[in-house]
């Protein structure tokens, strides 16, 4: 690509009249000095350091090198416009997270906007708050108003490109842009990268594993939306960087000469990441006769009432998941239905569910939970296990046994003070013995000391089990890790856990790549939680059943591997680019 | 950030700080992190005279009452922007160290022994150098800020590189030895020329920086142009394709018009006069944009271009009048008993100002092909390793 030379030049010489009257003023003379080196201290701001890094809690988030590498080229280097373009599982938030802290810092964020897909977004949230402490509201949020009744917001980017609050959005001037799964917009036809080119704002950092998805301009026009001009045209980037047959680039060298002024992707192998093996024990039990009769009356109930009302649908959820979860759950939920809400119009078959609760003396998931937990009493250290349940019924249940059979307890729920679950977690760390907690659990806290846990009962959203999951096997885990997983029979429960994760291989997934599985997922336009509800009320019989959720298992079947290829073509695309960790 | 700004560091900030406000007749006691400061009524500074408690950067976290003072606190960025203004000219000596005497690198650098040194300043020279703000902006590249020291000899009107190094290093902070500056005593019209030439030197010197950004400049106009000429490539297809369908359409009516009865015949010359009023709209839309896309879209690549345009700041922020001492520099170079004395043009703060040849191949003794031997006469490396 030869030299242009298509735009003027224009120069201004500032007067210098000022300067020079100054040679007739009264002063001291020895200032002069100073004033050189005022102007010198001026020219030299802002200092290029992340001065909020040591503003960081090591106990809330663990910085890699890559990591604040990637910050600093993103915030000083790149003068706020990156894409980060790790490899998968790397850390791609944390680094956004340092940057936004540093900018917060810096008094430089008056106004954020973080666009993701709408299933991560709470997650980012979440770990926006309690590894940076930094507060964003979410669209998800009951206190959600709108784009413009907040400063800080993290929003599904459907939602931001809807017909309701797509003006609101484009009305106003961002300071900061992030944009997660950036490949998303790659398309400058869709509505996405329309709104994303319309938008107004001086500092943007877009995230992507996999910046190419179909075709080598992908990463042209991802480029451009950030820095425009810097390929030149569509068609001089077509004949000089892509070779005929579209898979391989060419004149190498000049382009990573290019992309390293915009993108940083560090890979894996550069890393110092290393994580220990895990060991999944999926253990699905035969339900008694009793549970059985308690699972199908409710499931016949849920979806009886659900074909009469949809507006019920939440509680009818809640009401599926509990009857695998514990009886006490599920009693308590339809007590407070029936005597609080005074429903009405199923009491005779609530009644009897009630009565089915009643006529269970052996809970089997508990009894089992026993073997396990006796298991780890004898090979792991100090006989730590941390126990997830999703409800606070179930949580108190099986604490009441475990007490009563003699172990060492710690509860852990969304009801303790920041305080409390501080020092139930040194307890836990200190006494040993079994934690048993809610996913209140999954915001934040690591718990590397322990290295067995048990999902006693499974969310019907992957994100929820990679979290409670991460919360052990994560950056500083030195040991193996060991994840059960219960589940009855012939259940909704074994459906979700047998036929989807392991199809995803979800309890061997890296952190990161099924962010990429589900928001590829997400494309379909329902969550994962409604198809599996879906699917459960919906088919006429077992067999039906039983095809609908294969259905979906292949499907995600498919977005896994179109993940994972995607995630190797990109590699191979790069293989030889040094767009990672800086010289110095 | 240049090589000329100085990186603002917490000690670097603390320093200033002090210096400045004690230069303001300010006291100044340090208790811990705390300053406990107290300014006297001055003209020269906007600051309230009174105590005021200065908290250090180390003492920031603390619930100690007080001002930060750190990089980005609001009394720090008070009180450099206040410096900055305060005194833009002024006068700095350079004198001569007769122990500091910069020996050239093609000595350094060589086999042979400096036994004595002896500068005879001859007679005083005047220099300004002058710390100009340049900024560099462009719609589509970021805008660069750059901060340049350009010195100006005042008799030859010649560049000094050296002499902007000397000045960077004497006011960088801390200094070992700060200057003692005095009025500067250049007339405002040999202030002006000066400055000047300065300025003529400066845009030479940033050149390269100026030629990166309008290649990236030009690079995204060129894109613009293009996105803009293949949209109206687009519109002319659609266009066309419009046309093509309203021609066959009023072919169509005209056919209507021969076949059928008066009722429909009627209608059918309304729709076509229509369509042909429509075709004459859409032709003429065509013939104007390919007789603009003949020209290559000059009105719209004019608007990019502009828009594009490289606009360059240029803003003298200090001048500095050096003086300094030129005379010559007697070395004398020892190698196995036998000495024979060089003598080179020098001046303080610009080291030597000639070149010495050597006396076997004429080429310019440097650091790269440094002295050699003086036995005989002066020869460079080249030539003696070429001997042996």
């Amino acid at each position: 690509m030869g030299s242009y030379d298509l735009v003027d030049v224009e120069v201004t010489h500032e007067s210098a009249d000022d300067i020079l009257d100054s040679l007739s003023g009264d002063g001291a003379e020895e200032d002069h000095l100073q004033t050189i080196q005022a102007v010198r201290l001026q020219a030299g701001q802002p200092d290029s350091e992340l001065r909020s890094l040591k503003e960081l809690d090591e106990n809330s988030v663990k910085l890699l090198e890559h990591q604040v590498d990637a910050a600093y080229r993103a915030l000083f280097e790149m003068d706020g416009k990156a894409l980060l373009a790790d490899e998968v599982g790397l850390g791609k938030t944390i680094e956004v997270g340092m940057i936004l802290k540093e900018m917060h810092f810096r008094e430089t964020d008056e106004s954020v906007l973080i666009l993701t897909p709408a299933q991560l977004a709470k997650q980012w949230q979440a770990e926006l708050r309690e590894k940076f402490g930094l507060n964003f509201v979410c669209n998800y949020d009951d206190e959600f108003e709108d784009f413009d009744a907040h400063d800080y917001i993290i929003a599904s980017i459907d939602t931001a490109k809807s017909e309701r609050h797509r003006q609101t959005v484009l009305n106003r001037d961002w300071d900061v842009l992030v944009l997660d799964e950036a490949h998303y917009v790659k398309n400058e036809e869709t509505d996405r990268y329309d709104l994303i080119d319309r938008l107004s704002y001086n500092y943007a950092f877009f995230l992507t594993a996999t910046p190419i998805q179909n075709e080598l301009t992908d990463l042209y026009n991802v480029v451009s939306l950030l820095r425009p001009g810097l390929f030149g045209t569509r068609d001089v980037f077509h004949q000089y960087f892509v070779n005929s047959n579209q898979e391989t680039l060419v004149n190498r060298d000049e382009l990573q000469d290019r992309l390293n002024k915009v993108m940083i992707r560090n890979r894996r192998e550069d890393t110092d990441i290393d994580f220990t093996d895990r060991t999944i024990d999926t253990r699905t039990f035969n339900p008694t006769p009793k549970e059985r009769e308690l699972y199908q009356a409710v499931s016949d109930y849920v979806k009886g009432a659900y074909s009469q009302d949809q507006g019920q649908k939440l509680v009818l959820m809640l009401l599926q998941k509990e009857v695998v979860s514990s009886p006490v759950a599920l009693k308590k939920t339809i007590e407070k239905r029936l005597y609080d809400q005074s429903e009405l119009t199923h009491a005779d078959e609530l009644e009897s569910i009630l009565d089915l609760i009643d006529e269970i003396d052996t809970v089997t998931k508990q009894e089992r939970l026993l073997d396990i937990v006796e298991e780890a009493r004898d090979n792991v250290e100090m006989g730590r296990v941390i126990v997830f349940t999703q409800f606070r019924a179930t949580q108190q249940d099986i604490l009441d046994r475990l007490a009563a059979e003699g172990y060492t307890v710690h509860a852990f729920h969304g009801g303790h003070s920041s305080s409390e679950k501080e020092l139930i977690i040194e307890d836990f760390e200190e006494e040993g013995g079994v934690l048993v907690s809610t996913d209140s659990m999954s915001e934040g806290r690591n718990l590397q000391f322990c290295n067995m846990l048990v999902n006693l009962d499974l969310p019907w959203n992957p994100m929820r089990v990679e979290q409670r999951i991460g919360r052990v096997h994560r950056i500083g885990q030195k040991r193996d890790v060991f994840i059960f997983n219960m589940a009855l029979k012939d259940t909704v429960e074994e459906y979700v856990l047998e036929r989807l994760y392991h199809k995803i291989d979800l309890f061997q997934q890296s952190v990161g790549e099924l962010s990429s599985i589900l928001s590829r997922l997400e494309e379909s336009g329902t969550s994962f939680e409604d198809q599996i509800f879906d699917r459960l009320v919906n088919a006429d019989s077992e067999v039906d059943l039983e095809n609908d959720f294969e259905a979906m298992a292949v499907d995600l079947q498919e977005q896994r591997e179109l993940a994972d290829k995607l995630e190797q073509f990109n590699n191979g695309v790069f293989e030889g680019f040094d767009l990672g960790e800086g010289d110095d | 950030m240049t090589d000329e700004a100085l990186a603002v560091t917490q000690s670097l900030v603390e320093d200033f700080a002090e210096r400045y406000l004690e230069s303001l007749g300010g006291t100044i006691e340090k208790r811990g992190d705390t300053w406990e400061v107290t300014i006297p009524d001055n003209n020269d500074t906007e600051l309230p005279a009174g105590s005021l408690s200065l908290l250090s950067d180390a003492g920031r976290d603390k619930d100690s009452a007080g001002e930060p003072l750190h990089p980005e606190s609001e009394f720090f960025q008070r009180i450099l922007r206040e410096a900055a203004e305060r005194r833009p000219t002024g006068k700095i000596p350079i004198e001569a160290d007769r122990d500091d005497v910069a020996i050239p690198q093609w000595i350094k650098e060589g086999d042979v022994e400096v036994s004595e040194i002896q500068f005879t300043p001859y007679y005083d020279r005047t220099a300004i150098v002058v710390l100009f703000e340049v900024s560099i902006e462009t719609v589509s590249e970021y805008q660069q800020e750059l901060l340049r020291a350009i010195a100006i000899d005042h008799r030859s009107e010649q560049r000094l590189p050296a002499l902007e190094e000397t000045f960077l290093q004497m006011t960088s902070i801390p200094t070992n030895s700060s200057p003692t500056t005095t009025e500067l005593s250049l007339s405002r019209s040999d202030a002006r020329s000066l400055l000047g030439t300065a300025q003529d030197q400066l845009m030479q010197s940033i050149q390269n920086e100026i030629d990166e950004v309008h290649n990236e400049a030009s690079r995204a106009a060129d894109a613009e142009v293009e996105e803009y000429r293949q949209l109206q490539q687009q519109r002319i297809q659609e266009l066309e394709e419009e046309r093509s369908k309203l021609s066959s359409k009023i072919d169509e009516l005209s056919e209507a018009i021969n076949s059928s009865d008066q009722n429909d015949r009627v209608e059918a010359l309304k729709k076509r006069k229509e369509a042909k009023a429509e075709y004459e709209e859409v032709d003429s839309e065509l013939r104007t944009l390919h007789e603009r896309r003949d020209q290559g879209f000059p009105q719209k690549q004019e608007e990019i271009r502009k828009r594009h345009a490289l606009d360059i700041r240029v803003t003298p922020l200090t001048v500095t009048q050096v003086e300094y001492e030129r005379g010559e520099l007697d070395i004398e170079l020892v190698e196995q008993g036998v000495s024979r004395t060089v003598t080179l043009g020098y001046g303080s703060g610009i080291g030597t100002t000639d070149t010495v040849q050597c006396s076997s191949c004429d080429s310019v003794l440097s650091v790269d092909n440094p002295l050699k031997t003086v036995k005989g006469s002066l020869q460079c490396r080249a030539c003696s390793s070429s001997n042996e």
